[in-house]
């Protein structure tokens, strides 16, 4: 009888099997299948031919364009040459969303997305934007700005085109804040204590709180190897970032400072409030006409002024990988069409989206707009936001934490080492070979950037500068791991230098003498060599 | 004598008075706190002179702008598909929850014992990653995005039966005589559970469709997954759960608490009629199993 | 540790009798847990070679014995049962047989090739001049071979276990032949299914359920830990994964020198996890059992009005419940906006904690939040509960000139103590995978300066089963490491779970509470 159970049980499986596994091993996309290789008249886009057909696509698009992208698209269907008709679902999927989502499964996303310049390495590695063909890349780079080219590029290549700019500016209440004091943080102050109005500032995020260092002048650049490997070239811990510290305490020392964003707070008593475009209409449906809007204002340390330079990053839309090259050809023709010069204006019109088409962010209307004028003038003064470790923004929000509790130089000495020291453990955090030394207490996190072997091909190499102390060992492991395989008794060349019967069974590379050495290790064979100077 | 006794009754009446009192000021503490964001969340949906978060409770203009903007939105489709699922899954979990632990309560068969280690086991996995799991088969069998309702359904129901615990226990608790007796009247097994047992287990039956019925109105990570993106497959949660992200909270803040008022509401109003099973269910199955 | 009989444990005081309890609780901890895995070493050497072994000798003892349609059977299943009239039986046999070979040459043998590297050509990019766009020429599905590789394997099993069963059914019809009895007929089987075997009918389909949605997901959990199945490998889109061994446990667990960034973050989100479900479980449960009391109380009215107040936390659901608290508490949210506007405070709170200057008040808020969320259900359970205690044991224990305390510490608590004992278990373990409340009321913030990205950006209030999902969801999407840390929290809940059931007392037979 249990039979019975067993074979209802199997068939029901079988069902379950063919019906999911059916085609399965056929999966592999087919290619192509459009005429991809028929006649070709030579130039894309001039005459009609290859492209026509019509496509069933997805869209993303975050709420508020909803709209405008569907009728924009429509406009699409009707005027393009190429008798390409779209045939779009466009749905309500943010920025931030679209990319978490298409990570987890870039088939099931959208052909067409939108998305920011923070998750665009992101997408670049999923293999989730369809780079862009010559003739795409030459159009994008004549309508837009370099900088924005440069935020799609990675490796030589891109692979998006630019939208709107993602960065934010200052929104004032034009009856509290006079026009001479605009330019000035320490007028700005002034201006709300004597009103008895606040200023909102969120400095308690690491986005916004950069623009202080930006201004003093330090530079926080991140980049990523071939192989994902961070890297970053970042100054905080500097005399500069000491001005920036300055600086931001005397912002949070005011009693009328709140750290805080949004045009909301306008509601709760705040005079200024640094926001982006996102917050133009509920700034607007509160100040009314008393709205004023300008660049962040320089702050003064020392007697000397700096100018605050926020981080300014880009949105795009980008085309999902495809398989099939008409469908992708027809899609970067949509794409072009959506950042297209006339639609970052209708864009602008509708939902006051600030434009980053050279030529369309030249056009009067836009600069007659005071949030959008505001806007640009903040994009010539400001960081260009490229990749960011994630592990960042966090790290660098904490400064303003110290700089609210203390007026201490030294304090601000120690946050902003505490600060360095993080960016090493962030940038660190990947596969390599280190040596870590027992000097230091054998924490191979803290220290590994001093310890990391480099090279090209097999042999990996170091420097060490090995300290007199009591315990001058130490071995080669992969950051992470506790091997005891590459130690004084793989070491072949330079064995006199080392006590090999010191290294115990940890088998450690025990050295003679402190000094500074050059320790190589060709992982081909394994073999290790040591060179004193 | 009797004047001490008198007297100790008195202090005891006097204490208890006081006791009493504080116990009524901790309560009425106690309720204000757990009604307070309800209050809110209510009178916030009625506010019509703006749309995010403000420091204060009571809307200075009221109106119904609110719900009229849920009635344009996605939100009805969303609403639908949760309902729908919450009904289906309320008759079909419940089906499967009984089977399950009446099996397990009545019959006692070889693989009885092992079977509910094993499953005791498998429930000391956490979920979370087999969701992305199953994601992929619901993709693969084509439920998921637009046809998330009937993938959402089927997941639901189909890992339901290790949900057996609180109904077993309730099954533990009728006399086995019961069975025996109408076994030897000549009734078979599933007579018995039809004829018998069903009618006796009725406060389980409904505390089983009410937690099955509440389940989905809450569930947003694994229906995130399964809607992908797409509006007409989105459950409320996940619809509503995008709008408190920083991107839409200044727009749809209020719109978050109409949307949270015409949920709560008939999920609210049914759990209160059938309090009393739920109680039955919790005292009785919950604390045995 | 000194013994002692029963009659010096009598003899003992009170203070060293609870010492000597404990003591022996903790001594009896590795005994247990030894116990366990001679248990499982028995079950694995006994029970399972040892039926194997059976199993197998019963296969060629059959065929040595059988005739002609039994040893058909080997080849063709059923056809035993059919050439002897059984044939119900037999035909579901002999589709089970024709189906599992259809499926193994069109499909099945694909994914059981694939299975050992996990596909063979990646995804690569081709570039069509003509219409100047990039394509992508996708290759094998890792994803696939694995799911559909596992789903073959438990085909297969279920094929083996099916043919077993097929021989062993010929050999009872071939031997009830000889004995010249009557064989069961299609009918009786049919009827069989709603009466002595009636539980197979009822426990087909959520076994199948289970098996398929439960079983097989967890299978392919612990699979992925093995593989390197992560963002950059996501084995279709960008490149393949593959089997890497043990290897990412060993990049979690390497516990020494402290430099590894998993190990380092596991220790302290572990340490937090378990005093979370601590508090959470403890503190929901004397507060709901003090409320469940205080309502209780005889003079006390309304008691329904305030049950049913406390209980609307159940009522409605948490994701609106929660993420709205979560809303209000926010720097901008509405109790922050309260307190301001009264002057109580000149500067909003950051509940949430947005440093990690101030861990502790989230890490507090989140235990508070979930007071709330779990007092009305621990409520109920005690209300049910107290009601049972016989009232004759407070009554005479008041004669004895009880008070209130000692009614409480002598009666009321020992009883709670014994009825919710497994309660309490399954509380603790499932507040250490309480997801919804801190993913809806912290989401994990505020995040640990010195936790990388990569390992999914940890924070202070991140239980493992959020930190999990982070890691899914982050920069890197290891999902191998997620995997690795979901093996880890069964362990670690398996192992809980194992020293409370060897050493409480009340819940080893469950016969005992019918």
């Amino acid at each position: 009888m249990k039979k019975i159970l067993a074979i209802i049980l199997a068939l029901t499986m079988i069902a379950a099997l063919c019906a999911c596994g059916g085609g399965a091993p056929a999966a592999s996309g087919s290619a192509g299948s459009g005429g991809s290789a028929s006649s070709g008249s030579g130039q894309a886009g001039s005459s009609g031919g290859e492209l026509a057909g019509t496509y069933d696509i997805t869209v993303w698009c975050p709420d508020n364009e909803v709209e405008l992208r569907k009728a924009m698209i429509e406009e699409f269907n009707k005027t393009n040459t190429d008798g390409i008709v779209f045939n779009a679902t466009v749905e309500n999927v943010g920025e931030g969303e679209a990319a978490t989502q298409l990570i987890t499964d870039v088939e099931a996303g959208a052909d067409l997305y939108n998305f920011a310049s923070d998750q665009f390495a992101r997408l670049v590695q999923a293999n989730a934007l369809a780079k862009l063909g010559s003739k795409a890349a030459e159009i994008v780079k004549e309508g837009n700005s370099p900088a924005a080219v440069d935020a799609v590029t990675i490796g030589g290549e891109m692979y998006a085109y630019p939208l709107t700019d993602n960065g934010f500016f200052m929104y004032y209440d034009k009856s509290v804040i006079p026009e001479d004091a605009v330019g000035s943080m320490d007028k700005i102050i002034e201006a709300c204590e004597a009103a008895q109005k606040y200023l909102a500032f969120d400095v308690g995020s690491g986005w916004y709180l950069s623009a202080y260092f930006f201004g003093a002048g330090c530079v926080s650049q991140w980049s990523t190897d071939a192989e994902g490997h961070w890297n970053v070239n970042d100054d905080f811990n500097s005399d500069k970032g000491l001005i920036a510290m300055k600086g931001l305490n005397k912002l949070q020392a005011s009693p009328f400072f709140l750290s805080k964003s949004g045009a909301a707070e306008f509601d709760a008593g705040a005079a200024v409030v640094m926001s982006g475009l996102w917050d133009a209409g509920a700034a607007k449906d509160i100040l009314g006409d008393n709205l004023g809007a300008a660049p962040l204002p320089s702050f003064t340390v020392d007697g000397k002024d700096y100018q605050l330079k926020p981080f300014m990053g880009y949105k795009f839309i980008g085309v999902k990988t495809q398989t099939d090259a008409v469908k992708a050809a027809a899609l970067h023709r949509l794409a072009q069409y959506l950042t297209s010069e006339e639609a970052q204006l209708q864009r602008f019109e509708a939902v006051t989206w600030a434009p980053v088409n050279v030529n369309a962010a030249a056009a009067d209307a836009v600069k007659a707009n005071p949030v959008i004028a505001a806007d640009m003038l903040q994009q010539q003064c400001c960081t260009a936001q490229g990749q960011v470790n994630d592990g960042w923004w966090n790290l660098a929000a904490a400064l303003s934490a110290t700089a609210k509790e203390s007026g201490d130089e030294a304090a601000y000495k120690a946050a902003l080492q505490t600060y360095a020291d993080g960016l090493e453990k962030l940038k660190n955090l990947r596969e390599g070979l280190i040596f870590v030394g027992a000097w230091n207490g054998w924490n191979n996190a803290d220290e590994a950037d001093t310890y990391i072997l480099t090279g090209d091909g097999d042999v990996k190499s170091l420097t060490i500068e090995v300290p007199e102390s009591d315990y001058m060992g130490g071995r080669i492991v992969n950051i992470g791991s506790w091997e005891t395989g590459m130690g004084a008794a793989q070491v072949k060349t330079g064995a006199d230098l080392i006590d090999v019967a010191a290294g115990g069974d940890d088998n450690n590379i025990v050295f003679v003498n402190p000094g500074t050495y050059t320790v190589s290790i060709d992982t081909a064979s394994g073999e290790i060599s040591i060179t004193a100077g | 004598m009797n004047e001490t006794l008198e007297k100790r009754h008195m202090g005891l009446r006097a204490s208890r008075a006081i006791s009493n009192t504080i116990i009524y000021v901790i309560l009425i503490v106690m309720s204000v706190i757990w009604l307070f964001p309800f209050v809110c969340i209510v009178l916030q949906s009625f506010r019509v002179e703006s749309t995010w978060q403000v420091g204060y409770v009571i809307p200075q203009k009221w109106g119904w702008d609110n719900y009229v903007a849920l009635w344009n939105s996605d939100f009805k489709r969303w609403y639908l598909n949760t309902f729908v699922i919450a009904l289906v899954v309320a008759a079909l979990q419940t089906v499967i929850v009984l089977c399950m632990s009446y099996t397990l309560s009545r019959f006692r068969f070889k693989m009885r014992a092992g079977l509910m280690r094993f499953m005791l086991i498998l429930g000391m996995f956490p979920g979370m990653l087999t969701m992305i799991i199953l994601y992929r088969v619901l993709k693969d069998l084509g439920l998921t995005q637009a046809n998330a309702v009937p993938g959402l359904i089927l997941v639901y129901v189909a890992s339901s039966g290790m949900g057996y615990y609180v109904s077993k226990g309730f099954f533990d608790t009728l006399p086995k005589s019961l069975d025996e007796a109408a076994r030897v009247d000549g009734a078979t097994r599933a007579q018995v559970l039809t004829k018998i047992i069903l009618p006796l287990a009725k406060p389980i039956v409904i505390y089983t469709i009410l937690t099955a019925f509440m389940g989905p109105w809450g569930d947003f990570v694994f229906a995130r997954y399964v809607s992908f993106g797409t509006s007409a497959g989105m459950n409320v949660a996940v619809g509503m759960w995008n709008w408190l992200t920083p991107d839409m909270i200044n727009q749809r803040y209020t719109m978050f608490c109409a949307g949270g008022v015409i949920v709560a509401i008939p999920v609210a109003i049914l759990f209160m009629c059938l309090q009393k099973y739920y109680v039955e269910g919790v005292t009785g199955g919950a604390v045995k199993g | 540790m000194k013994k002692y009989s029963d009659l010096e444990f009598l003899r003992l005081s009170k203070s060293e009798k609870f010492f000597y309890k404990l003591a022996s609780f903790f001594t009896s901890i590795p005994r247990a847990v030894a116990r366990f895995f001679v248990g499982i070493w028995n079950f694995i050497v006994k029970k399972i070679f040892g039926t194997i072994a059976s199993e197998i000798a019963d296969v060629f003892l059959t065929f040595k014995n059988g005739d002609w349609k039994t040893r058909g059977s080997y080849l063709v299943m059923g056809l035993g049962l059919i050439a002897r009239g059984q044939v119900l039986r037999g035909l579901l046999f002999l589709l089970f047989e024709i189906v599992f070979i259809f499926y193994m040459i069109t499909t099945g043998g694909y994914w059981m090739s694939m299975l050992g590297t996990l596909g063979r050509v990646g995804p690569h990019e081709e570039y069509n001049e003509i219409l100047d766009a990039y394509t992508t020429v996708y290759g094998d599905n890792s994803f696939k071979i694995l799911l559909y590789g596992v789903l073959t394997i438990f085909f297969i099993v279920a094929f083996i276990y099916t043919w077993r069963l097929n021989i062993k059914q010929s050999k009872i019809a071939q031997e009830y032949e000889e004995h010249g009895r009557k064989l069961k007929s299609g009918r009786d089987d049919l009827r069989a299914l709603v009466d002595e075997q009636f539980y197979k009918t009822l426990l087909a389909l959520p076994l199948l359920g289970i098996l398929i949605f439960t079983v097989m997901p967890i299978v392919f959990m612990i699979l992925v830990a093995f593989t390197n199945y992560d963002g950059t490998h996501d084995g279709f889109n960008n490149a393949l994964f593959t089997w890497v061994g043990w290897k990412n446990f060993g990049t979690m667990l390497s516990w020494e020198g402290g430099g590894n960034v998993y190990s380092a973050a596991f220790g302290e989100v572990l340490t937090w996890t378990l005093i979370w479900a601590f508090f959470a479980t403890f503190t929901n449960y004397f507060l709901g059992m003090f409320v469940a009391m205080m309502i209780n109380k005889k003079g006390i009215r309304f008691k329904k009005g305030w049950r049913t107040i406390l209980v609307l936390t159940i009522a409605i659901p948490q994701f609106i419940s929660l993420l709205y608290v979560s809303k209000m508490f926010a720097k901008n949210g509405i109790i922050n906006g309260l307190l301001l506007n009264w002057g109580w405070i000149d500067q909003a709170i950051d509940f949430w904690g947005s440093t990690a200057h101030n861990a502790l008040l989230p890490r507090i808020m989140v235990i508070v939040v979930n007071i709330w969320i779990g007092i009305p259900y621990l409520m109920l359970i005690a209300t049910g509960i107290l009601m049972n205690i016989p009232a004759d044991l407070y009554e005479s224990s008041r004669i004895d000139g009880a008070n209130a305390w000692q009614q409480y510490t002598k009666i009321t608590l020992p009883y709670m103590l014994f009825i919710t004992g497994p309660y309490l278990l399954t509380s603790f373990t499932g507040n250490m995978n309480n997801f919804n409340v801190i993913y809806l009321l912290t989401g994990g913030a505020p995040v640990n300066p010195a936790a990388s990205s990569a390992a999914g950006s940890v924070g202070y209030t991140d239980l493992l089963i959020t930190w999990l999902f982070k890691i899914t969801t982050g920069a890197g999407a290891q999902y191998y490491m997620a995997s690795v840390i979901g093996i880890l929290v069964f362990v670690v809940i398996a192992v809980i779970s194992l020293i409370v059931y060897n050493v409480l007392p009340s819940i080893k037979n469950e016969e005992d509470f019918q």
